[in-house]
């Protein structure tokens, strides 16, 4: 079995509204597989349908070889999940939590102590397992999350926005403990994020927006997809540059963003070396980069998910 | 079976940590208690006292004492399934629903973890006793543990199935004032519900919080050595089709009702979606 989720022409509808249309795509073995959408995408929703929490309105969904819809319970033991909020028992302390959870899923009684110490040393929350979950920061309450979500050694681990609200820091350490994961076990694992360089650890990217599924790659190759490269130039006049650019046949594409030019090339270094000599008024500022997943995210939704954010916000 | 008893001893685990609701649940009974108690027993012992021959020890408190019992136990079982929609407000819903525990465990697993706080909360009561200045056979106390057991059990899935089936805490603390006070005023544990008139009565006999009361009564008061006036006047002489009921049949119809209630909230978890 090469794939560990194969989903088929999914789909929800609530009441009037579609929230995933029509949808498929697998996850192979062993891959982290990041999924990308603005808000309101229907990532969650796929998601719930997947780890047997939502009913699909129709299509299949197979999982570690189990169908999500009649083979429930089978599919409940392969996966972990980490919900997009907190499900913690806030009263109860760490300990506490993940006895709970080894007892939810049937962990042999005599693996129960050395594996809860094993996920605890994994999040690094050993010295505070017998403190209640209330007195924790919101990193400690994710990665405490994320301990209990490996206690049961799933097949796929779901990451629902795992880092949302946390400082840059901790979402770092957060990384490093899922990627620690990810080779000491060989699990697979499914993610959403809105930070999009934290998408650049998967093997490779869904992009979903308003229910569909616009393309599937690798990051490397979405951002070979958008083609070239983006050169950020602002000069003293604006939009004279901007009508110098245009009669540019090099040129991919050109967008205006304020005072800066972004302009899209093949190649950027034989486009530079030409253009400056063209140009007669002086520039400000110069800068060549390689397309980011924000280009690519911004291409195919045509928005920019850092104002998604603020939307949100 | 195990992920049943985890999710049991977590809501009595949290009970005991939460002492504000400990004694939180006992304003009410104690209310109750000097209300129907001690305001009602001048009356209703001189009614007694002056009807009855040679009845010159008649306590009123004694009869109402296991129906404030029952109350107490109606009102921590029902409010304790609260802690479902809590754990759906929380989140914590979905950490039991994504497990692999078959969903009538969930369903048993919160009910007898409401059913045994509400059971502590009964028994606690019992020591009340001597300050009330009343006194029951020891042996009579022990006798009546099972029964409460099961009255808990019975209320304690009627809070379960409303639970499943809200989202709200605000949903729940409604449907509570619609259905749960009527189920204490028309089951004969504050006052007798022998001479209703017919509609009020078919609710009392579908009420299974009357047969709970009633056995309560009949075990924790010697009812065989009473006289037949006085079981008259205090309602112990419960009939369903004008034939006299054994303790027997009240505890087999408690049991298939808690049963069915325990069914439909299966159901309810098992088609619920989040
Ligand atoms: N229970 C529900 N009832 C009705 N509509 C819903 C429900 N849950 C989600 N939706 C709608 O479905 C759409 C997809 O929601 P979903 O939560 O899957 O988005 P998402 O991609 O996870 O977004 P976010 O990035 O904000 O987490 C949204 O338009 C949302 O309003
Ligand atoms: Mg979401």
């Amino acid at each position: 079995m090469e794939n560990m989720i194969e989903v088929r022409n999914l789909h929800k509808k609530y009441k009037d509204h579609h929230a995933v249309k029509n949808i498929s795509f697998d996850v192979k073995k062993g891959e982290i597989f990041g999924f990308l959408g603005p808000n309101g995408a229907g990532k969650s929703t796929t998601i719930h349908m997947i780890c047997t929490m939502l009913a699909p309105t129709s299509g299949s969904i197979m999982i570690n070889g189990y169908d999500a819809v009649k083979q429930k319970n089978k599919v409940r033991e392969s996966i972990g999940i980490i919900f997009q909020e907190n499900t913690l028992d806030e009263k109860l302390t760490a300990w506490e939590n993940l006895m709970l959870h080894c007892k939810f899923y049937k962990v042999p009684k005599s693996e129960r102590k050395t594996r809860i110490q094993e996920v605890l040393e994994i999040v690094d929350l050993v010295h505070e397992k017998n403190k209640r979950v209330e007195t924790f920061s919101g990193g400690m309450k994710r990665r405490l999350e994320i301990a209990r979500g490996l206690l049961h050694y799933p097949k796929v681990l779901f990451l629902d926005e795992p880092t949302v609200g946390l400082d840059p820091q901790t979402r770092a350490h957060i990384w490093e403990y899922i990627l620690r994961l990810k080779e000491k076990q060989g699990i697979t694992m499914f993610l959403t994020t809105h930070y999009l360089d934290e998408a650049e650890i998967s093997d490779r990217i869904g992009i979903m927006d308003k229910g569909e599924i616009i393309t599937i790659n690798s990051p490397a190759a979405l951002k070979k997809e958008i083609g070239g490269d983006i050169i950020e130039l602002s000069t003293a006049e604006h939009q004279a540059t901007i009508a110098t650019i245009k009669k540019d046949d090099n040129i991919i594409d050109v967008t205006d963003h304020g005072d800066v030019i972004h302009i899209k090339v093949q190649n950027s270094d034989a486009f530079v070396t030409q253009f400056i000599k063209q140009l007669d008024v002086p520039i400000r500022t110069l800068n060549i980069r390689k397309p980011t997943l924000n280009d690519v995210f911004l291409a195919f939704t045509g928005e920019n998910i850092h104002k998604t954010e603020e939307k949100e916000a | 079976m195990e992920g049943m008893i985890a999710i049991w001893q977590r809501d009595v685990l949290k009970f005991f940590r939460d002492r504000a609701r400990l004694f939180g649940s006992f304003v009410m009974p104690v209310l109750f208690l000097l209300i129907f108690g001690e305001g009602l027993s001048g009356t209703m012992e001189s009614l007694v006292m002056s009807g009855v021959e040679g009845e010159e020890n008649f306590q009123y408190v004694k009869f109402v004492f296991p129906g404030i019992v029952a109350m107490t136990i109606l009102m921590t079982a029902v409010f304790s399934s609260l802690s479902i929609i809590q754990d759906k407000e929380f989140g914590y819903m979905k950490e039991i629903m994504v497990s692999p525990i078959s969903r009538v465990y969930i369903a048993l697993g919160k009910m007898l973890g409401a059913s045994t706080v509400a059971f502590i909360q009964g028994v606690m009561m019992f020591l009340l006793i001597p300050f009330l200045g009343i006194r029951y056979d020891f042996i009579n106390l022990i006798k009546v543990l099972p029964f409460m057991f099961l009255l808990a059990c019975t209320l304690a899935s009627v809070g379960l199935l409303i639970a499943s089936l809200l989202k709200s805490t605000q949903g729940f603390q409604l449907i509570v004032q619609i259905i749960v006070m009527p189920m204490v005023f028309l089951s004969g544990a504050l006052f007798p519900v022998s001479n209703m008139p017919g509609w009020m009565d078919i609710i009392v006999k579908l009420n299974p919080i009357t047969y709970g009361v009633d056995i309560m009564k009949k075990v924790m008061i010697d009812v065989d050595s009473l006289s037949p006036l006085i079981r008259e006047i205090m309602g112990l002489n419960l009939t369903i089709f004008q034939r006299p009921l054994s303790i027997m049949e009240e505890v087999l119809f408690m049991i298939i009702f808690t049963t069915v209630l325990i069914l439909l909230a299966t159901l309810s978890f098992r088609r619920a979606n989040s």
